[in-house]
């Protein structure tokens, strides 16, 4: 008994030795493209680093997180996205909820419909970036082109500090709504059949079948939806580099491209570590949310 | 009153395939009616119109003497008990069977007692705050079966409710909803395709083949007078014994003949019989109308038969036997439990005449006959 459980055990090692040699190459690939950029940035964040004087010569501690923390721009860049994420991804949901509602009642040609919906996520979003900024252009536009004919003023769409940001979240709507639908829709049709009909002749009307059956079934689907959602929301950065460059003014100044300004306009890469490491805090606290939530499903 | 009246009743899929075709049946006030068939016979499809889950093609469905055929389920104050169960997962057992008062807006206290009640009767008080994924298979079935139960309907219809039940538990569901009909009285239309729940449960049976009503009766009643083949081998197990053969005359009397077997009929049913001499014939021969010895058999007739195999089965051995002898069409035979044979041995059977089912060869349907004591 006690030889076999200690070959076992030799042979546990054997292989755990040989699993840790196999996976070397893509562990050392990923500390080398993900792990030593993020304790690099750490590090950065916490001297005075710039690219005027590249250096690690003067260790500054917390001053370039409190001096984050105390920078105007920063704060508006952070409530600036804040907003943008809620409304994008609010929208969005209930946009998509509401599309994924009706093509879960259809039952031809859906294959046309999912080609359809997906044309916008396969898309690079510097090239819709790219589209809807021709097509939102002042004079030569599209877009007010159309409005004319119906007699509608032309609309300033990315000039305007008002309406540059709602522009922008259009334009993301438009990009991101079929991914909601699409993973709302697999949720919707993997719901059982048999409750309805239960409910049905329970007495349940098509808008309580609704919010007692089809909501609360689906509440798993939703939260991961969303969450998946906010993340890739706060990360935004190709679509304002394209259609505003954090204009006009700071209007569209959201966290990423304000960093990578800060970073690369203003050269001060310390204080730009420091808000990325902020931020990667943000997102690695909403990322560890979802995990712990969908580890609690299973 | 609860009577179901189906009246020609038909139901059409879109792509025009027919699923129940004119079906008539009179389901009276506190019956409980078996719907039974092989799957896709449309016993399910008839259920899920008496529901209102399935819209009524052609005909006329009235539930108390009132026309259902628009009425939405809700308001046919009917309860289904789905084979799959069909709980609302996010739900407790005890959120389970108060949904449907909460949605009649029947005040809190009601609906706490009502559960309470039901889940005392059913003996799942204690699964109250579980949710069905922490229940077992029987147990989801008697929360089901409390749903329906909570709301008080002037009827229940069991979709093939113990079909996903193990045979031991569902031998004690069968008999507690027997014993629930005796002490509730309600309407209770039940779909199976299992002939044992079909012979124990009902009082009477209708039975169902290809969208359409076989023969509706009593369960011994259809037992003892099959409607034709497709009833004869579809009820007890081992079903009739159905043998192709023909009726001759001979000078004993007529006879119906199977390859070397005959079995000369009684006097009393000769005349019935005796324009269809020379005909084709099926015959059917229950398994346990075959006896070991004459017996107390009134009209018996010897079979020879030649042993194929014995199956024991613990209270009775069923032989299976080459009628005739070898190379004849080969039979069931009810046995006692002491009863053993070798394969190839011959046997001299004694069968009980008046007990013989003729049906017409093409048709399938039985040939009429004066009934025998």
């Amino acid at each position: 008994m006690i030889e076999s459980a200690h070959a076992l055990t030799l042979t546990d090692r054997r292989d755990r030795r040989f699993g840790w040699l196999m996976a070397s190459p893509s562990l050392a690939l990923l500390f080398l493209v993900i792990l030593f950029p993020v304790f690099w940035a750490f590090y950065t964040s916490l001297h005075d680093y710039t690219l005027i004087s590249p250096n690690f010569d003067t260790f500054t501690g917390s001053a370039n997180f409190i001096k984050a923390a105390e920078d105007g721009q920063f704060r508006h860049s952070l409530w600036l996205t804040t907003f943008f994420v809620v409304a994008v991804v609010l929208l969005e949901f209930l946009l998509g909820f509401l599309v994924a509602l009706a093509l879960n009642k259809v039952e031809r040609f859906k294959a046309i419909y999912y080609a359809i919906l997906l044309c916008p996520l396969l898309m690079n979003p510097v090239i819709v970036g790219l589209i809807w900024r021709m097509f939102l252009h002042p004079n030569l536009g599209i877009v007010n082109y159309l409005l004319s004919v119906v007699g509608i003023a032309p609309v300033n769409w990315l000039g305007s500090t008002k309406i540059a940001i709602w522009t922008v979240i259009m334009v993301d709507i438009w990009h991101q709504v079929s991914f909601m639908i699409v993973l709302l829709l697999a949720g919707l049709s993997a719901l059982p059949r048999e409750p309805y009909e239960a409910a049905r002749v329970d007495g349940a009307s098509p808008l309580q079948c609704f919010w007692r059956i089809t909501v609360p079934l689906m509440r798993p689907v939703i939260i991961v939806t969303l969450l998946i959602r906010l993340i890739f929301a706060v990360k935004t950065y190709d679509l304002i580099y394209i259609m505003t460059r954090g204009g006009p003014g700071i209007s569209t100044d959201f966290i990423s491209y304000f960093i990578y300004r800060t970073a690369f306009v203003s050269l001060n890469i310390g204080e730009a570590s420091a808000m990325s490491i902020i931020l990667l805090g943000i997102i690695l606290a909403l990322t560890v949310y979802l995990y712990r939530y969908m580890r609690s499903l299973t | 009153m609860a009577d179901i009246v189906l009246d020609r009743v038909s139901k059409i899929y879109p792509n025009g395939v027919p699923a129940v075709r004119e079906v008539s049946l009179d389901i009276k006030d506190g019956e409980f009616m078996i719907f039974l068939g092989p799957s896709g016979c449309g016993k399910s499809t008839t259920l899920r119109m008496i529901a209102g889950l399935e819209s009524i093609s052609a005909g006329q469905l009235s539930i108390g003497g009132e026309r259902m055929n628009d009425v939405d389920p809700a308001d046919r104050n009917i309860a289904i008990v789905f084979q799959n169960y069909a709980l609302y997962p996010h739900m407790s057992v005890a959120g389970n069977l108060g949904f449907g008062l909460q949605l009649r807006h029947v005040p809190k206290a009601e609906i706490d007692r009502r559960i309470k009640d039901i889940a005392t009767m059913l003996g799942i008080t204690e699964l109250l705050s579980r949710k069905p994924a922490q229940l077992s298979g029987g147990q989801r079935q008697r929360v089901a079966l409390g749903r329906a139960l909570v709301r008080d309907p002037k009827a229940f219809l069991l979709d093939e409710p113990l079909s996903n039940l193990d045979a031991k538990l569902r031998a004690s569901m069968r008999t507690e909803l027997i014993k629930l009909h005796q002490k509730l009285g309600t309407t209770i239309v039940h779909v199976t395709h299992d002939q044992v729940e079909a012979m124990t449960m009902g009082q009477r049976i209708c039975i169902m083949k290809d969208g359409e009503i076989v023969q509706v009766g009593a369960p011994m009643e259809v037992y003892r007078n099959p409607a034709n083949t497709f009833v004869a081998g579809f009820l007890a197990s081992p079903p009739m014994n159905l043998v192709s053969g023909r009726l001759e005359h001979d000078q004993a009397g007529l006879a119906a003949v199977a390859g070397t077997a005959r079995f000369v009929l009684p006097p009393a049913l000769r005349d019935g019989y005796a324009a269809q001499s020379g005909n084709a014939v099926t015959l059917g021969l229950r398994p346990e109308d075959f006896h070991l010895s004459r017996g107390n058999v009134k009209l018996s007739q010897a079979v020879p038969v030649a042993t194929v195999a014995t199956e024991v089965l613990g209270p009775e051995v069923i032989l299976v036997c080459e009628l005739g002898g070898n190379g004849g069409p080969e039979v069931m035979v009810r046995c006692p439990r002491d009863f053993s044979a070798s394969p190839g041995q011959p046997l001299t059977l004694h069968y009980d005449l008046s007990q013989i089912h003729l049906f017409d060869k093409t048709t399938g349907k039985v040939l009429s006959r004066p009934s025998l004591i």
